[in-house]
């Protein structure tokens, strides 16, 4: 009787709770969805967090938001953002939390410091489902479901690329980016990343900004000393040529892209012996950190762009070299 | 929810399924910080306070490398120059510039101290986070 009671019970549960969960918050809508325009404010888009693109859409009444959203513009915005499946109020979700960013980015000094925990709560009811496995894991104690959720691939398993980071979900404003913590007050005070980098020029990987490009074309012209504005960096113009192994083509070391930035100390000695041949280098360890890794592949684009660094070619190189022997 | 919640037998039965189920519904949350953000949680955790969060982007928009890792001397290591917030108002480090001269003073707790509670020390999006490990372990170590 009492199996029969608990299967029935778990099968109650089951039902009641599962089109509950397949809910999705407006977070997790805004996230898969929404973000692909409003996060950058592709073609017109109000961008999310910012409060001068809302404040004239938000003057006309939250029911013409909600009714643009579901029904469509004529500006542009699809029909409930394009996907058909998500519900009206899994929309209305994501258009209140697309004008809570707004909301909390207007008076971040206004509220009180020291308020870490009761911020996030004022929003819209679809939320409450989803974020129950969250304050799951919030509990000082660990369950062991929770252990265990930390340990299952999560996502759509055969998605395309499934481990680099979707369009979507690139150069997030702070309170979106999942290490600054929303319920922090100064989270939301500080500068969405994209308000800098518009007007920058673009790269395809870390930032996607190309900084040192940036610097050249004086997009930007950060400091080279803390105080005095005016002062300059000391430009060394000479490139090293290192030839590899293999197939790839040969590096070029550039100091004069380095030295608009850095200073001698910086590098030499400790990371690299100003010296022909007494530099050890090989990707592994430029992957571990070490070396050029010091620096690419954490705040200096990384890795992934082989070519900036191998970037001349060997079958150039040999025939010069066997014409050079031969003259000899 | 709340009354099933009440019924003690099934209580325990009820969270794990409910977990389960969870799990196949809810994307967890991942993190897409900036690249070259740098958590520091030396200390923040055991003091009581968020950890710190420094955006690498926002700073060398304004000054280049050399000012901070030559001049101020951090070294190139996260969470390896062991600065505190002694340190901070003594013009140290961060204080170099942040004491309300050069950039806005330390009262600013929360602008600095704005990570998830427990967020570990770390050069977030670096390659070495990156690299792919097996899914069955945590992703960001």
């Amino acid at each position: 009787m009492k199996l029969h009671s608990l299967i029935t019970l778990s099968l109650a549960v089951s039902v009641l709770v599962t089109p509950a969960l397949a809910q999705k918050s407006g977070k997790d809508v805004y996230g898969k969805t929404c973000a692909v325009c409003h996060a950058t404010g592709i073609a017109g888009a109000p961008k999310y967090g910012n409060a001068g693109d809302w404040s004239p859409r938000i003057a006309g009444g939250t029911g013409r938001l909600y009714g643009s959203a579901l029904k469509g513009t004529p500006k542009g915005m699809p029909a409930k953002g394009g996907n058909p499946s998500y519900s009206d109020a899994e929309v209305k979700a994501a258009v209140d939390y697309m004008l809570a960013a707004v909301k909390t980015a207007a008076k971040p000094t206004a509220t009180p410091p020291q308020n870490p925990v009761a911020k996030e709560e004022p929003k819209p009811e679809p939320k409450v489902a989803t974020s129950t496995p969250k304050v799951d894991k919030a509990e000082p104690t660990p369950t062991a479901a929770a252990a265990m959720a930390e340990a299952v691939p999560v996502g759509d398993v055969n998605a395309f690329n499934r481990l680099l980071k979707p369009l979507g979900k690139r150069n997030p404003p702070p309170p979106e980016d999942g290490i600054h913590d929303p319920a922090n007050d100064g989270t939301h005070a500080l500068l969405p990343p994209l308000t800098a980098y518009a007007g920058l020029p673009k790269s395809l990987a870390g930032n996607r900004v190309n900084w040192v490009e940036a610097i050249g074309t004086k997009k930007i012209n950060p400091r080279w000393d803390r105080t005095d504005p005016k002062a300059e960096p000391v430009v060394m113009d000479l490139n090293i040529v290192r030839e590899v192994k293999g197939s790839m083509p040969d590096v070029v070391y550039p100091h004069k892209q380095h030295t608009e930035w850095l200073d001698c100390s910086n590098c030499h000695p400790a990371i690299f012996v100003p010296q022909k041949g007494a530099n050890a280098i090989s990707m592994a360890a430029i992957l571990l950190g070490e070396k050029c890794g010091v620096c690419h592949g954490k705040v200096a684009f990384p890795v992934s762009e082989c070519r900036l660094c191998h970037s001349k070619k060997k079958d150039l190189a040999r025939p010069a070299q066997a014409a050079a022997s031969v003259a000899k | 929810m709340e009354k099933l919640y009440g019924m003690r037998k099934g209580g325990r039965l009820m969270a794990c399924l409910m977990a389960v189920l969870a799990m196949l519904f809810v994307d967890l949350p991942e993190a897409h910080a900036e690249y070259g953000d740098v958590v520091i949680n030396n200390y923040s955790d055991g003091a009581g306070m968020r950890p710190v969060i420094f955006p690498h982007w926002f700073h060398r928009v304004r000054f280049r490398c050399k000012v901070c890792h030559a001049d101020i001397g951090f070294k190139f290591q996260a969470g390896g120059n062991e600065i505190n917030m002694v340190k901070i108002i003594d013009g140290q480090y961060c204080g170099a510039c942040h004491n309300g001269e050069i950039a806005w003073s330390v009262e600013n707790c929360n602008l600095c101290h704005s990570a998830k509670p427990g967020t570990k020390t770390q050069v977030h999006e670096s390659t070495i986070q990156k690299l792919a490990r097996p899914a069955t372990t945590p992703a960001n170590k």
